[in-house]
């Protein structure tokens, strides 16, 4: 048996023994010439000895197909650690997650996804918003022109306009798209994302505006992150707000983030004038509405903890593929 | 606007210390941007919304804050009193729209010299460069009461006349005026542009600034002051079209206090009296068109809604009171008379806002919206750019999002002829930079400026999609908005543990082929490119039931030779697709085709044929050969080279048989195959490879 190396030596010692014309079976063929009273314990005695080498033979067999199982497994072993063919997915430019996530919240609460032309009219930009040609708050706007009447929208804002002029109330609408404005340092870029929203019915009070965006924020950031709302200055808005958060990076106490005020300002909002809802031939007596909007490049800055919204738009893949 | 503490202290006793007045006027609307320490005071930077002119200055934030805490004010010593000889001066006013209201007081014999140290500093403070004690304490006052002042020298303007009007005006249009303004420079006058004369010339821009030929100076000896109101529409456009911004036509242009602008004047000159000596003359005050007060009327029940708050009449008049508001209470509503510095507040949601911001935004309840149950909704179009998003990220490709902006001459680099639609672009009139002057007609070059970027920074796998708009001048007023998916593919060959991939082309193809199987679009083919950016060789025009939607292609020679690239052949793969053209190839519903019951048989073709012939072609034969049982073909092997005679190519296809209803048998499909075999090589002119 120790000579046995491979199936085919089992198989010969099989033959030789437990085959028909193995030294086994002859034993038991030559069983008629054995004497009748010696035959029993002649038979047992054969029997036994094939019982025995039968499971010699089965047991080595048994020991070689594991054998050589081992030898496969080995000899088809690979470094399990050399890295695998990796094909990476791309990655969502982190102003397009921000822009979605903010989107998905307020179409679970019933908002609808509206657009409009990033190259407006100065009707629809300015003047419907309650901005005639000479206002002073024009300033708080650098616009780029195309003609005098044509130019880079500087806030989603028209679509409202936009919206109400072709539709009646109730409107539950959000806004999201690019926006211009010509201003470009550490903190601007030419070009940027903004989402704005609006709700206009029979019944809306600045309440329900502090309601909505309140809930948004809550669902944006954590649900216990401290929100303020404070008055400020919008021409199609009124009152207008400035709506705050609560310093994260130092959770109130005032750092370089919050320039030590403690608050973060995310986002405008207000009651839609009554001017609004006159250009657009709606009764302001008898429906109001709150709008918002905020800046898209903020809120992603906050939530990575970027500061230089240049990186947004230089495109370098190492900035990309963080998101 | 900078507001020293201790000046405010002296028009208010401020009852809380400056940080803690900070946050009360920050939640009152007048954001506090920065608190510094200097010389020992505290001064406030406070963000003065443009809806507020009453509260650039001390007084005006003296106001609020008696609001915010109902402490009264207390006003400066402003009343001349005593004998005032009267002067000779006159003052006429051509356009009381422009100019309703001019003062004037001639005040002679006064020192100019340097300001005492009390006044430098509080300029300072606030910005304000010293000049001499005249102009200081005009420039005092404007800080202190908000309305701006102007000194004239006395002597210099002739005929003892101040005559107010447009050049249009007062030269019947005869002749163009210029003139020298305070800061040196000589101007030219727009017509409509309201000036200052004297008896013979311009003297002064109004309300923006004085001219340099009655300047107050060190040899100044009677000066003549001007307090004025000016229409703010006229004073904008004035400061807009000569390019000049001043202290003085920031505030006249979002409006000053009428009513209140003799006060201003007295001040001044009382200051100028005990800094710098003279006679102060008897007032002059030409006041064409009075002020007429408003009122308001504002019904409790509708500002209680608007707010969402429920405020007692008597909480809502006393914070109207405290805010120097009239009221008049008539049961269901007030009739309400705003202060004539509070031109802001014409209508009863002007009214509500000072009632929210006094009572306090941040005490007004919080409620969500009741009304009908509206499902939000997302339209199918951004839905349909989600799916775009998706399916090129899985692909490999991340995301980038560039500037709008174009430079035209991008568009040479790429050698788009003259007559390209996508040179018809939108120019920007004031763009931020030359090369930034048109909006894109194309994703192109910006893509390939982010691929340089990367490559110049050492990126081998350069993988890029942008979804953005183009902008099409198509002579309409708006121009042309298109929603555009644009891709760059880079592959930097090096040794590589694992086998490489198809070459870059395909593999670009391959990511558009996932996109449009995502979006069940079929029938989409590519065809010979036209694009002259393109290596003519490898590249395609796509196109979907026979439209055009884009392009995809390596970059050519030519234009990689433009680029200047260090790498030696670098293989870039470009496409552009319009989105909103390929979203309306999306079939509306998908339905459920059932799944076959009986098997499959497969055979194969191998065929040498003419190697200008388009794979495509062959399966479009092999498809529309009328068998019935043909389910798929693929292509599965592409081969020119030694074996196949030169200008030839090997193609070899595998067509899978089934039958709906029944399983084939050999026969069957043998005798299908082989005819379709004969049928191909009929219609190809190729023969089966040996």
């Amino acid at each position: 048996m120790k000579a046995v190396s491979g199936a085919s030596d089992l198989q010969q010692l099989r033959v030789k023994y437990l085959g028909r014309k193995g030294l086994i079976t002859s034993c038991l063929k030559a069983l008629p010439a054995v004497a009748p009273e010696l035959r029993p314990a002649y038979g047992r005695d054969v029997n036994e000895i094939k019982e025995y080498i039968s499971g010699v033979l089965d047991a080595k067999e048994e020991l070689l197909k594991k054998e050589e199982h081992r030898r496969r497994i080995q000899a088809e072993s690979v470094d399990i650690t050399l890295p695998g063919k990796f094909v990476p997915f791309g990655r969502k430019h982190p102003v397009t997650a921000v822009l979605s996530e903010v989107t998905g919240i307020f179409v679970s609460m019933g908002f609808e996804v509206e657009e409009g032309p990033e190259v407006e009219l100065d009707y629809y930009n300015f003047e419907a918003l309650n901005m005639p040609k000479d206002h002073p708050a024009r300033d708080m706007q650098d616009t780029f022109y195309v003609t005098d009447d044509v130019l880079l929208r500087t806030h989603t804002s028209p679509v409202q306009i936009r919206v109400m002029e072709n539709r009646k109330p109730p409107l539950k609408i959000v806004a999201p798209g690019k926006v211009y404005r010509c201003d470009a340092d550490i903190s601007h870029t030419p070009m940027f994302h903004q989402v704005e929203g609006f709700m206009v019915d029979t019944d809306i009070s600045f309440s329900d505006l502090k309601g909505v965006l309140e809930t948004f924020i809550h669902n944006f950031f954590r649900s216990d992150i401290p929100v303020r709302f404070r008055p400020s200055f919008f021409p199609f808005t009124e009152p207008s707000a400035e709506v705050d958060i609560g310093c994260f990076a130092c959770t109130g106490k005032g750092c370089r983030v919050c320039k030590n005020t403690g608050w973060l300002e995310i986002l405008g909002a207000g009651m839609i004038h009554p001017r609004v809802f006159e250009m657009v031939g709606y009764d302001p007596e008898t429906v109001s509405g709150f709008a918002f909007g905020m800046g898209v490049e903020r809120l992603t800055m906050l939530k990575y903890s970027i500061d230089d919204i240049r990186l947004f738009f230089e495109n370098d893949l190492r900035f990309l593929r963080q998101f | 606007m900078r507001i020293p503490c201790a000046w405010l202290n002296e028009l208010i006793d401020v009852p809380v210390p400056p940080a803690e007045l900070a946050e009360r006027l920050t939640m009152t609307g007048f954001e506090i941007e920065g608190i510094e320490a200097v010389n020992g005071d505290t001064v406030l930077e406070v963000n003065v919304t443009p809806n507020r002119p009453d509260c650039l200055s001390v007084l005006g934030i003296a106001r609020e804050v008696s609001a915010a805490f109902n402490v009264p004010l207390k006003l400066p010593q402003c009343d001349i009193t005593g004998e005032q000889p009267s002067s000779g001066f006159t003052i006429h006013i051509f356009t009381p729209e422009l100019c309703s209201r001019y003062c004037g007081r001639y005040i002679k014999g006064v020192r100019t010299s340097a300001s005492p140290e009390w006044i430098k500093q509080r300029l300072e403070q606030c910005g304000i460069r010293s000049i001499n004690n005249i102009v200081d304490i005009t420039n005092y006052v404007l800080l202190e009461f908000g309305h701006p002042l102007h000194a004239f020298d006395a002597g210099t303007l002739r005929r003892e006349k101040v005559i107010i009007g447009p050049p249009d005006v007062i030269t019947e249009g005869k002749s163009s005026v210029r003139i020298k303004t305070l800061d040196g420079i000589e101007r030219a006058v727009p017509d409509e542009s309201l000036l200052i004369w004297d008896s013979e010339r311009p003297v002064a821009v109004a309300g923006v600034m004085g001219g340099a030929s009655t300047e107050v100076t060190g040899a100044t000896k009677d000066i003549f002051l001007e307090s004025a109101y000016f229409n703010p529409v006229s004073i904008r456009r004035t400061s807009r079209r000569m390019n000049l911004v001043s202290e003085s036509s920031y505030r006249f242009e979002r409006g000053t206090d009428i009513e209140f602008l003799e006060k201003a004047l007295d001040r001044a000159a009382l200051l100028i009296q005990q800094i710098a000596g003279g006679t102060v003359h008897r007032l002059i005050d030409a006041y064409p068109l009075k002020y007429m007060p408003q009122s308001v009327t504002v019904n409790y029940g509708k500002m209680n809604r608007i707010l969402g708050v429920s405020l007692a009449v008597s909480e809502i008049l006393e914070i109207l009171n405290r805010l120097g508001i009239r009221t008049e209470d008539k049961g269901e509503t007030a009739v309400v008379y705003p202060p004539p510095f509070r031109r802001d507040i014409r209508s009863d949601i002007d009214v509500a806002e000072e009632i929210a911001r006094l009572h306090g935004f941040d005490r007004v309840p919080v409620s969500i919206p009741r009304g009908p149950l509206l499902a939000g909704s997302i339209n199918s179009k951004v839905l349909n750019r989600k799916l775009v998003h998706e399916a090129m990220r899985k692909t490999g490709f991340n995301e980038a999002i560039n500037f709008s902006f174009m430079n035209m001459s991008s568009l040479d680099m790429l050698s788009i002829p003259d007559n390209d639609r996508r040179r018809k672009a939108v120019i920007i009139r004031n763009p931020l930079r030359q090369e930034d002057s048109c909006l894109r007609t194309t994703l192109i070059p910006a893509l390939i400026e982010d691929f340089r970027y990367n490559l110049d920074r050492g990126m081998k796998e350069i993988r890029i999609f942008e979804i953005a708009r183009v902008f099409g001048n198509c002579g309409k007023q708006l121009p042309d908005e298109r929603l555009m998916l644009g891709g760059i593919w880079y592959h930097e060959k090096s040794p590589s543990l694992w086998k490489e991939d198809a070459p870059g082309f395909f593999v670009a193809k391959g990511a558009l082929d996932s996109l449009f199987d995502t979006l069940n679009i079929r029938n989409c083919s590519f065809l010979p490119a036209s694009e002259p950016f393109l290596h003519a060789g490898n590249a395609a025009d796509i196109s979907v039931s026979g439209s055009r939607i884009g392009y995809i292609g390596v970059l050519g020679p030519d234009i990689i030779g433009k680029l200047g690239l260090k790498k030696q052949k670098p293989e870039i793969v470009v496409f552009e697709i319009d989105l909103e053209a390929v979203f309306r190839h999306i079939p509306d519903s998908v339905k459920y085709v059932q799944i076959p019951k009986f098997p499959y048989v497969e055979r194969d073709i191998a065929l040498v044929t003419d190697e200008t012939i388009p794979s495509a072609d062959i399966l479009a034969i092999i498809r529309t050969y009328p068998s019935g049982i043909i389910e798929d073909i693929n292509v599965f092997d592409s081969y020119k080279g030694p074996g196949i005679p030169a200008g030839k190519k090997s193609l070899a296809f595998s067509i899978t048989y089934r039958s709906a209803d029944r399983t084939l048998t050999d026969d069957e499909v043998s005798s299908v195959h082989d005819s379709l075999v004969s049928y191909v090589m009929e219609k190809t002119g190729g023969e089966l490879r040996k």
